[in-house]
């Protein structure tokens, strides 16, 4: 403790400057400056004049049908890509957990499309979904299960859909390799005592392994949730929003307005509420998985 | 037990079925994509498509169009570039800061470090409009290097999360020991946290790479600049240029832009996994 004295506060603080500096500058000051301009009257055209508002952005936000629809979209998607990934990447780490060889090899191969950039496996999903493309040819021609092409990113749950199924194929990696990880901590003696106890392979998974790996599971759904709700790249890129707005998820509707109308304020007022019920919910779903433990 | 082991070998064939057909399923896209980039650019339009292009059709003259054009290279630099001081920065403040939060526990630094990681819950996307105001009165729009400071922010949280993980871990024995000798602050995080907590840097900066590699919405917000285009923006902007895309150089220059990131995972596949389980496993 006497050593500890010695230490010198003023290189202390040296230490956690810069980084505080970038992250208070960068990410810090955006947060705050959030709030204020999603209370101003803001404008792409007028950015020097910001007039107070109060909460006129809000009003219009929470009045507008199409927030309301890309606000069903996001949670749609959310709803569907979320457990989608966690249950097949779970899947595949009880199988992956269960074999001795070649166990790296399908790891390193299920986990390319995490790498993958979205800007690319969204051009990819799109190629493979056009009209003409390759699905509709082998649904069609090859498997005779449709009786025409079906135009996939022209309508808003089959645009959406197109989304989701890239959202869930690019996201089983991590799950994968995070439960990977967990099922190795869950304790082997555990497994013995169901064994004796005669318990059949379900019986184990819902008793020993699940509860086992319940930290995991926590932080997979915050993880995937906050993902989720942040989807932007692949829309984007797969439909564009098309038609009016339809497949727009609150990211691309956010951007939209900012960049394309100019209102400023009322994409910062929308950002707001996201970014605040992404919190709440991020707590609701921690204190949930905390109640159950007890 | 013969009965046993019977059940067991069924078990394990059934696993490897599994996971073969999974594996399979799982790999089409990518497989179509490079096989897409491998037949003439006019045959896209042929019909039916094929999954496989004909033997005798494979060409590598969507590569060579890409690879003739002075812009593609300017792309991959203006990537690299950035890549590389974001995770070298990155790794410097963080580095930093996860030394003192790690080993100089107070009030202040626990409030400080929660304070960090509670900034996560929050998309990156949404302080979209701020931070373009932000690089507007500060003269960064339309720069390449103005993306750095952006993206070493955005790093910052799971990069100090990960990194003070390993800085915890450090024996207070040995810190002690520097004390006594006399040693201050800067040599003890220069020559004992910074050496012992590498692995921890390693995997980070793998990560930080991929982030900063693949970053599309903020890039394409404030670069218009064709010269200062990362390769996303570059690959996007291919995409729309023309009425009928040229799927075939789209998908050429996208293999080409997914060789490094997929020669650094396979390599350093280790690291990858470290980070990836840090924060999940404890929960």
């Amino acid at each position: 403790m006497i050593q500890k004295s010695r230490v010198n506060r003023a290189q202390l603080f040296a230490l956690l400057l810069p980084g505080l500096l970038v992250f208070g500058m960068f990410t810090v000051y955006p947060i705050v400056r959030l709030f204020w301009m999603s209370l101003c009257d803001m404008r792409f055209s007028s950015m020097l004049t910001q007039p107070f508002a109060g909460l006129l952005n809000y009003r219009q936000v929470f009045g507008d049908g199409t927030f309301w629809m890309v606000f069903v979209n996001s949670v749609v998607y959310t709803l569907i890509t979320v457990p989608g990934q966690m249950v097949i990447g779970l899947f595949i780490a009880v199988l992956l957990n269960g074999i001795k060889r070649f166990s790296v090899t399908f790891r390193v191969i299920n986990y390319l499309p995490v790498v993958t950039s979205w800007v690319i496996a969204s051009l990819v999903f799109r190629y493979i979904f056009n009209t003409e493309g390759l699905l509709n040819h082998f649904l069609w021609k090859v498997l005779g299960v449709t009786s025409g092409n079906i135009r996939w990113l022209d309508t808003r749950w089959s645009g959406l859909s197109v989304a989701m199924i890239l959202g869930i194929w690019k996201g089983i990696g991590w799950n994968m390799v995070i439960f990977l990880a967990a099922l190795q901590q869950v304790p082997k003696d555990l497994y013995e005592a169901a064994d004796i106890d005669g318990c059949g392979a379900w019986k184990k998974f819902v008793c020993v392994t699940l509860p086992g790996i319940r930290g995991t599971i926590l932080f997979a759904l915050i993880e995937l949730t906050i993902g989720g709700f942040n989807v932007f790249t692949s829309i984007k890129m797969i439909t564009g929003g098309k038609p009016a707005h339809q497949t727009d998820t609150l990211l691309t509707w956010m951007y939209y307005k900012a960049f394309s109308t100019g209102q400023f304020g009322y994409a910062a007022a929308l950002s707001f509420v996201m970014a605040l019920s992404l919190g709440l919910l991020a707590i609701v779903q921690f204190r949930m998985m905390r109640s159950r433990e007890a | 037990m013969k009965r046993m082991n019977a059940a067991r070998v069924r078990a394990a064939i059934i696993r490897y079925l599994l996971l073969a057909v999974g594996t399979v399923v799982f790999t089409l896209p990518m497989l179509y994509m490079i096989s897409t980039s491998l037949r003439p650019n006019g045959a896209l339009y042929e019909y039916p498509p094929r999954f496989f292009p004909k033997p005798e059709a494979l060409t590598l003259e969507n590569y060579d169009y890409i690879l003739r054009q002075s812009k593609f290279y300017l792309n991959f630099l203006n990537s690299v570039l950035v890549s590389v001081s974001t995770i070298l920065l990155a790794a410097a403040v963080a580095s930093a800061m996860a030394f003192v939060l790690g080993k100089f526990k107070s009030r202040g630094t626990k409030t400080l470090f929660a304070f960090i990681i509670i900034t996560m819950i929050i998309p990156g996307t949404t302080m979209i409009v701020p931070q373009f105001e932000l690089a507007t009165k500060l003269g960064l729009v339309n720069r390449l290097w103005g993306l750095i400071p952006f993206y070493v922010a955005w790093v910052i949280p799971f990069s100090t999360f990960m990194i003070k993980g390993f800085m915890e871990n450090i024996p207070g024995e040995i810190m002690e020991a520097c004390w006594i000798d006399g040693a201050d602050v800067w040599t003890v995080y220069t020559r004992v946290a910074l050496p012992l907590a590498s692995p921890a840097l390693a995997s980070v900066s793998i990560f930080n790479f991929l982030t900063a590699w693949e970053e599309y919405p903020w890039a394409n917000t404030v670069i218009n600049d064709n010269n200062r285009r990362t390769l996303p923006i570059a690959i996007a902007g291919f995409f729309g240029q023309h009425q009928f895309t040229q799927w075939g150089y789209v998908f050429a220059m996208s293999v080409l832009t997914l060789i490094p990131v997929v020669l650094i995972f396979i390599l350093c596949q280790k690291f990858f996994v470290q980070g990836l389980t840090a924060g999940s496993v404890k929960g």
